[in-house]
């Protein structure tokens, strides 16, 4: 039905052109101009309305469906996160610090850690500090850097 | 003495071919009121803010077009001739002969054949497509029906346009000013517009800029005008979420179904929603900026400053032009009417869910008439946010001048 009544707003709209240089516009032309003009219009977003109301209700659908599946889903894995738990008590072991070193340092690369493991999602443990072997001076790392670059 | 006397021949020389000695030649004087109503636009876009990105650019192109010798507009080019047989073997009545602009014009006729030739608007809706979220639209579709209703400004504005006794193109063209976007305003005018018209692209343009400008001070009465207190008081839900699927869909449907309808609003509405793909697909990144700016930029410059190349004398100083002004805030205010009618009907079959301030943003000037359905309303109920239900309308709307484009060229040719 939509078809057809686009057909005849089509021919209609082909049958009454006017040329553009006409000024004696008699009421009949000037009423199936209007006429036309808002039906068009409107069949025209109407089709759209049809067409986006129909898809959104699809997705919609889907949308529902798979937010339940991914619910569904994380009840079943929080249920068995649920039951390990107690039999292994996650007691951290205390990271091996090497003597020399003070607590304010192990703290601060501690709370580094621990921030980025919350950010990643990950569980990261800090086993041991250490002070690091004496490496290639900055400007010999620098040197390096540029005779590999191209590589 | 020879000396002198050939010194004084080419200072007169000089002064007769100087843009001053154009001033005093016959009808010299319009040029020089054109100009200073170039300053008078040029003082709406600066001190008053008036859509100053277009506004400015037009004017300027006002003041350059009407400097005597300066030939960088050439009115008489773009006549159309008649009965021109093309190598083809087709008979052209609309020829215009672009090999002479090409040899002979100035820089605003070179400039001006992005308008001529329907450059300009399509790739201008294609920023303004790369620049708008249709998530409210695609959200809450019922908005289509308001972004349809406002586009009967156009229609009834017709029928004055022609009790008033013009042609049929400055009919159309005049009639599109309500639709409430400039390109595509432009895009009618220029294709329908012939010498033997009353008005030109430029006027048109002018009445479509300083209206858009002036939707704060229009909308706003008649929106309570026709509305209740009880009605404009409507708090509405919140809109549901829109998929990432959804949003890539939506302009792949829209171009399909109206470039299938309505093939002559397929520039308009196929560059619109080519810029929208690109911006939904996420992958385009660099384009959409492109097109979203740069492109955008330069393209509004170019548009601005040639269509305000068309404005000469002949064209503004006439009644004509008057009739346009009074014509364009008729259209103007038969659109914002006709959304918020809508918009009332919607709050009656609804019973009361939709706000009928929302119908008034049909007419699309983005994002402007959306902001005034907002502080309307929030008159009434200061903590109502109604700005993202008429972004709904609003960006109908332009779908929908773009589709009532097509209809009247599709009627007018």
């Amino acid at each position: 039905m939509g078809y057809s009544l686009l057909y005849s707003a089509q021919t209609l709209a082909n049958k009454s052109t006017i040329p553009p240089d006409r000024t004696d516009l008699d009421a009949g032309t000037v009423a199936s101009v209007v006429i036309t003009g808002i039906s068009v219009v409107f069949i025209g977003l109407i089709l759209l309305i049809i067409c986006v109301t129909v898809y959104g209700k699809i997705f919609e659908a889907l949308n529902k469906r798979s937010a339940e599946k991914a619910k569904a889903k994380l009840e079943a894995s929080a249920a068995k996160k649920a039951e390990p738990a107690p039999a292994k008590p996650a007691v951290p072991e205390a990271p091996v610090v090497e003597s020399g070193i003070d607590g304010e340092t192990v703290a601060v690369i501690m709370a580094a850690i621990s921030a980025m493991s919350a950010a990643s999602g990950k569980k990261m443990v800090l086993k041991s500090v250490k002070t690091a072997k004496p490496q290639r001076s900055a400007w010999s790392a620098a040197g390096i850097m540029e005779n590999t670059r191209p590589f | 003495m020879s000396i002198i006397n050939s010194f004084l021949d080419t200072m007169t020389a000089l002064i007769n071919e100087s843009g001053f000695a154009g001033f005093f030649v016959d009808g010299g004087w319009k040029s020089i009121v054109m100009i200073l109503v170039s300053f008078l636009f040029m003082y709406l876009a600066i001190a008053k803010g008036f859509e100053p990105l277009l506004l400015l650019p037009i004017s300027f192109g006002m003041l350059l077009t009407n400097l005597p010798g300066a030939g960088l507009y050439h009115p008489d080019y773009w006549n159309y001739m008649e009965g021109v047989k093309e190598v083809s073997g087709t008979v052209n009545d609309h020829y215009i002969d672009y090999q002479q602009i090409l040899q002979h014009g100035g820089l605003l006729d070179i400039l001006y054949m992005g308008v001529k030739l329907q450059i300009y608007p399509p790739l201008i809706f294609l920023g303004i497509g790369a620049m708008t979220d249709f998530g409210p639209l695609i959200a809450s579709p019922r908005s289509f029906l308001m972004g349809a209703a406002a586009q009967g400004g156009i229609f009834f504005t017709f029928i004055g346009a022609a009790v008033m006794g013009l042609s049929a193109a400055d009919c159309a063209s005049i009639a599109i000013i309500g639709g409430a976007d400039g390109p595509t305003s432009i895009y009618v005018s220029s294709k329908l517009l012939t010498v033997n018209s009353s008005n030109n692209v430029g006027t048109i343009a002018l009445a479509a800029y300083t209206y858009m400008a002036l939707v704060p001070i229009i909308q706003p009465p008649i929106m309570k005008l026709l509305t209740t207190k009880k009605e404009r008081s409507v708090v509405m839900g919140q809109l549901r979420q829109v998929s990432r699927l959804e949003k890539l869909i939506f302009p792949v449907l829209v171009t399909l179904i109206i470039a299938l309808m309505i093939p002559s609003a397929a520039p308009l509405v196929g560059m619109l929603m080519f810029g929208n793909l690109l911006k939904e697909s996420g992958v385009c990144d660099r384009l959409v900026k492109t097109a979203q700016n740069e492109l955008m930029n330069i393209i509004t410059i170019f548009l601005g400053v040639s269509v305000g190349a068309t404005t000469q004398a002949d064209k503004v100083l006439s009644i004509d032009f008057a009739k346009v002004m009074v014509l364009g805030v008729v259209a103007f205010s038969l659109g914002t009417a006709c959304g918020v009618l809508l918009g009332k009907l919607m709050y009656v079959l609804t019973k009361g869910k939709v706000n009928p301030l929302i119908g008034s943003a049909g007419v699309s000037a983005v994002p402007m008439a959306a902001r005034i359905s907002q502080k309307v309303g929030q008159e009434e109920v200061p903590t109502n946010y109604l700005l993202m239900h008429a972004m709904g309308p609003n960006v109908a709307g332009v779908i929908g001048s773009a589709v009532a484009a097509g209809v009247l060229l599709a009627i007018v040719k």
